[in-house]
């Protein structure tokens, strides 16, 4: 996948609110693989609703949003788990973790299906977020700071074009979110993947090629 | 290094994620439904299955569109010393009518005749009993050949004797005189000796049960014996048969039945009674199977709501698993996975249960001449109604999952 473009596209909620001065919304906007994007917004301006949109989960909106020139409305359910292990990795904002298992196996439960890194290399990311110690604790018990580090690096446990992430540093602090920039940069460019995160004030501190104000 | 990775392994965390909210009384209540109702539906169709050659009207050697038929007996009769038999003109009448295909004559032993039965073999008790033979055309007997044949030179006599004489005693004889019951397997192979008397000759000749017979409340022999016995022992006397045997076009013919009433005919053998007691058993056991099929049904909608309800519980665990990357079919396989095997368990089960059951009453069914029909059709109806059971549930957990695909915003 080598683009993902919207066109002409409003949430439904939005709709008959006229232009929202938004460089998102109701605009053809295209992102390419390779090339990372900040997308700043205010709260309720539909920065997660255009998340779930771009990972088929949601398809409450108008206007046309594509893959490589394709509808995504018209991506099968088998296309759609494709793209989900193989070509965009998405950080949720509430993470969606399973509180019951551990750190590792909540990883793991990614990482068994696309067998991308090593139980050695994802153990080594967790030592570098200062989670090593966590690693067969159950997701419950961590903070939420380290539930997202979890989540983070859940998200980078797979082969992908674009690294989707929706506030992925909002519960980190200055050094680990420079630890996470790192990660995140260093994974997109041994994939050549581009990266698309969003953000409402705290900003992942990668170089960014183009932001959009939503 | 196994054990770790397959602690790891996406089966087992599956697992571990989904089998919360599980809810083992609501498996088991649902299980137990399902066994009780499955063990109904195929016991009933076992036992129909094992009962039906009782009632089963179609025997071997005598088929059904033969009428035996006697004259009507009656007091005044006796008084009268008037004849029960057939005379010639009779019968040629009969042959006359549209209805008959053909006509054949009991003829009975004009000699005595005395037959010895061992039981319980070598030094068991002897029984002894006068006798009578009847014949009827090698023609009307659906016996193979070979069985049904008398050759003086080599003298073993096969009969077939009513399945009321056998009945007579295991239920009056055996069971007052505290003797074994004998089934009809068994007697099938107790020496049998007949003693033949009349016209100087004195002579023991073996016999040998063929078979038995419901319709036919005689003994039967082959033609060829009879008329050699009765040319060897017999007063050679020519008599009008008391009975005969009809083929006929249709059994149920109105013109044919208006003609035997009108004469003073009966059909012999208990087949309109035996119809009612088909009759009933099939209602019966149809009832019974409906009940097992009602329960069943009830249990398939116990598991349906049970695997709702776990769905809906853990719905926002498969939405998560989904956006993983996780295909349904992936997210519903632990659920379909618990469901075969919990069906698979009730199948055996209930199969278990009914061969259980089954041993219990075929006992019974051993004294009363057989041996029980094939358990095959009714394991055949088990494994189908809990294939349709498995499939209804795969199909509904898929369904319920495909519905989870798209999150409401």
């Amino acid at each position: 996948m080598n683009t993902i473009t919207l066109h002409n596209t409003l949430p439904a909620v939005f709709a008959g609110r006229g232009d929202t001065g938004s460089e998102i919304w109701l605009r053809d906007v295209t992102f390419e693989r390779g090339k990372h994007y900040l997308i700043s917004a205010e709260s309720g301006t539909g920065k997660s609703s255009l998340c779930s949109y771009l990972y088929g989960y949601r398809t409450d909106y108008s206007g046309t949003m594509a893959f490589d020139g394709r509808d995504i409305k018209t991506l099968a359910v088998k296309e759609w788990c494709d793209v989900r292990t193989n070509h965009i990795a998405y950080l949720a904002q509430d993470m969606k973790l399973f509180p019951e298992l551990t750190a590792l196996e909540n990883i793991m439960l990614k990482n068994s299906i696309t067998n991308h890194k090593s139980e050695q290399e994802i153990v080594g990311m967790m030592n570098l977020l200062g989670i090593g110690e966590k690693v067969d604790s159950p997701v419950s018990k961590l903070s939420i700071g380290q539930q997202q580090r979890v989540a983070i690096i859940r998200t980078l446990c797979q082969p992908c074009d674009f690294i989707l992430l929706d506030e992925p540093v909002s519960h980190l602090d200055d050094a680990n979110n420079a630890i996470v920039a790192r990660l995140v940069s260093e994974e997109a460019q041994r994939q050549g993947a581009g990266v698309i995160s969003t953000s409402v004030g705290n900003n992942v501190k990668i170089t960014v090629d183009k932001e959009f104000k939503l | 290094m196994s054990n770790k990775a397959n602690k790891y392994s996406s089966n087992h965390l599956k697992w571990k994620l989904l089998r919360k909210h599980i809810s083992p009384s609501q498996l088991v209540g649902f299980s137990l439904a399902s066994l009780i109702g499955l063990t109904i539906v195929i016991l009933a169709v076992q036992f129909y299955q094992d009962v039906k050659p009782i009632f089963n009207d179609e025997e071997s050697f005598i088929k059904k569109d033969y009428l035996i038929v006697t004259q009507a007996v009656s007091t005044a009769g006796t008084l009268l010393g008037s004849k029960s038999q057939f005379s010639q003109e009779a019968i040629a009448d009969i042959e006359a009518q549209p209805w008959c295909r053909k006509v054949g004559k009991f003829s009975s032993n004009d000699y005595s005749l005395y037959a010895t039965i061992s039981v319980g073999g070598m030094g068991g008790s002897a029984m002894g009993t006068m006798l009578f033979f009847e014949s009827i055309p090698t023609e009307f007997i659906d016996v193979a050949d070979s069985d049904w044949k008398f050759d003086p030179a080599k003298p073993e006599i096969p009969v077939i004797m009513s399945r009321d004489y056998l009945s007579l005693y295991n239920f009056g004889f055996a069971a007052s005189q505290g003797m074994p019951q004998v089934s009809e397997g068994i007697i099938s192979k107790v020496p049998l000796e007949f003693t033949l008397r009349g016209n100087g000759h004195n002579e023991t000749i073996k016999g040998r049960i063929v078979g038995f017979s419901n319709r036919l409340n005689t003994i039967i022999v082959p033609e060829d014996f009879m008329k050699w016995s009765n040319e060897r022992y017999g007063s050679g006397l020519e008599r009008d048969p008391s009975r005969i045997i009809v083929e006929v076009n249709s059994p149920g013919d109105v013109k044919m039945q208006r003609y035997l009433e009108d004469h003073g005919y009966q059909v012999a053998g208990e087949k309109m009674q035996q119809g009612k007691a088909q009759y009933f058993l099939t209602l019966v056991v149809t009832i019974v199977i409906i009940v097992g099929i009602i329960i069943s049904v009830l249990a398939f909608f116990v598991l349906m709501l049970s695997i709702y309800l776990l769905l809906q519980k853990n719905t926002k665990k498969l939405q998560d698993l989904l956006l993983l990357g996780y295909s349904p079919s992936q997210v519903s396989r632990p659920y379909i996975n618990m469901v075969m095997a919990i069906n698979a368990v009730v199948l055996v089960l209930a199969v278990i249960i009914m061969l259980l059951a089954r041993a219990c009453y075929l006992p019974m069914l051993r004294a009363m001449g057989t041996n029980g029909g094939t358990i095959v059709v009714a394991i055949i109806v088990a494994i189908v109604i809990m294939s349709l059971i498995t499939v209804g549930n795969i199909f509904a957990i898929k369904r319920k999952i495909k519905a989870l695909w798209i999150q409401q915003s």
